[in-house]
C-alpha cells in the first residue's frame, strides 16, 4: 500500500466539449437543477486558429464541477466522422461492443434512495428520461445519455464500504501487477495469485482505527 | 486439496454458508476472508445462495494454486483439483 501522504480533495472539474450548449444547459441546469457556478468567455486562447469559446461549469455537489467547452463556429465534424455509437467526443463504429462504448462514464453520487428517485423523477419528466435503473446489490444506479451523448449515471451505495474491501482491492491490484509481469495474464491466474496473497497477508490484517 | 477464498462482506456470507452445508467442505477464516476447502470438488448452488448476478460473478476472491474453477454460471460455482 502507498505510504505517500494523500493530499488531494476530490474532483475540481471534469471537462467535455459540447456542440449543443442549449441542450446541455437545459439538461444540467433546468432538468437536474445543477447550479451554474462559473464560466469563462474567451476570445481565442493563444494560437490564432483557436476558436472563441465559452467554458461553463455546473456544480455536481461537494463543490465538484462538471464543465463544458462550447467553441463558436465549430461543428461536430472537428472531432471526426459521425459514429454509429458513442458520443460527440468519442465516436465508434457499429462493430465496437457496447461494454467498451459504455466503459468510460461519469457517475455522480447521491446519499439515499429518496435522492436517487428524485433525480429519476426530474429526468423522466424531461427529454432525457432514465434509460435503466439497476441494483447491483451493493449499489443502485440510474442511467441516461446527456444531450451530447455522454453516458450519465447517478448512483447510491446500498451499504457503506467495509474496511476489508479496501484490503481486498489492494490484494487484487498487487495480484494484477504480478500476473501482468508474467506471460499471458488471465483471470484464472489473477485468482491463483490473489489466493497466495490472501494466505500471506490477510491473517495479520487489522482494520485501521482511523480511516 | 481444493480451496477458494471469499471476502466476508454481507452479500457473500450466503456463499460460505451454502458451501458449508456439504459435510466434505470445511469453512475457516483467514483474516476477513472465508477459506472454503475440501479434498475434492467444492460446489455452490447459486439459487441456494440467493445471490443475483453482480455479487455471484464477483464473489470469488482467490482460488488456491492446484485448484481451478470449472463452472461459474447461473446455476453453480464449481472448484475442482486442477
Amino acid at each position: 500500500m502507498s505510504e505517500l501522504e494523500h493530499r488531494v480533495r476530490g474532483v475540481d472539474h471534469v471537462a467535455f466539449p459540447t456542440f449543443d450548449p442549449a441542450g446541455t444547459i437545459r439538461f444540467y441546469r433546468d432538468v437536474l437543477g445543477f447550479p451554474v457556478v462559473h464560466s469563462i468567455c474567451a476570445a481565442g486562447w493563444g494560437p490564432e486558429d483557436h476558436p472563441d469559446f465559452i467554458h461553463f461549469f455546473f456544480d455536481i455537489g461537494n463543490d465538484d464541477r462538471i464543465a463544458f467547452f462550447y467553441y463558436f463556429g465549430a461543428t461536430p465534424e472537428v472531432g471526426g466522422a459521425e459514429g454509429a455509437k458513442g458520443d460527440v467526443y468519442a465516436r465508434f463504429g457499429p462493430d465496437v461492443p457496447e461494454f467498451f462504448v459504455r466503459s468510460r462514464h461519469l457517475a455522480i453520487h447521491v446519499e439515499s434512495e429518496e435522492d436517487l428517485l428524485e433525480y429519476r423523477r426530474r429526468l423522466d419528466a424531461s427529454s432525457w428520461p432514465v434509460e435503466m435503473q439497476l441494483q447491483h446489490e451493493t449499489i443502485e444506479s440510474i442511467y441516461t445519455h446527456d444531450p451530447n451523448g455522454y453516458f450519465f449515471e447517478i448512483t447510491r451505495a446500498m451499504r457503506p464500504v467495509t474496511p476489508q474491501e479496501d484490503l481486498d482491492a489492494n490484494l487484487t491490484i498487487d495480484a494484477l501487477l504480478d500476473v501482468l509481469d508474467r506471460p499471458e495474464p488471465t483471470f484464472g491466474k489473477l485468482l491463483a495469485r490473489k489466493a497466495e496473497l490472501i494466505v500471506d497477508r490477510a491473517e495479520g490484517w487489522q482494520p485501521a482505527v482511523v480511516r | 486439496m481444493t480451496a477458494l477464498y471469499v471476502l466476508d462482506v454481507p452479500e457473500n456470507t450466503a456463499v460460505a454458508k451454502v458451501a458449508a452445508e456439504d459435510p466434505a467442505v470445511t469453512v475457516d477464516r483467514i483474516g476477513p476472508y472465508f477459506e472454503i476447502r475440501a479434498d475434492g470438488a467444492i460446489v455452490v448452488d447459486r439459487r441456494a445462495t440467493g445471490c443475483r448476478h453482480a455479487v455471484w460473478y464477483s464473489c470469488v476472491a482467490g482460488v488456491a494454486p492446484g485448484s481451478a474453477i470449472t463452472q461459474h454460471d447461473k446455476d453453480a460455482l464449481r472448484v475442482e483439483p486442477a
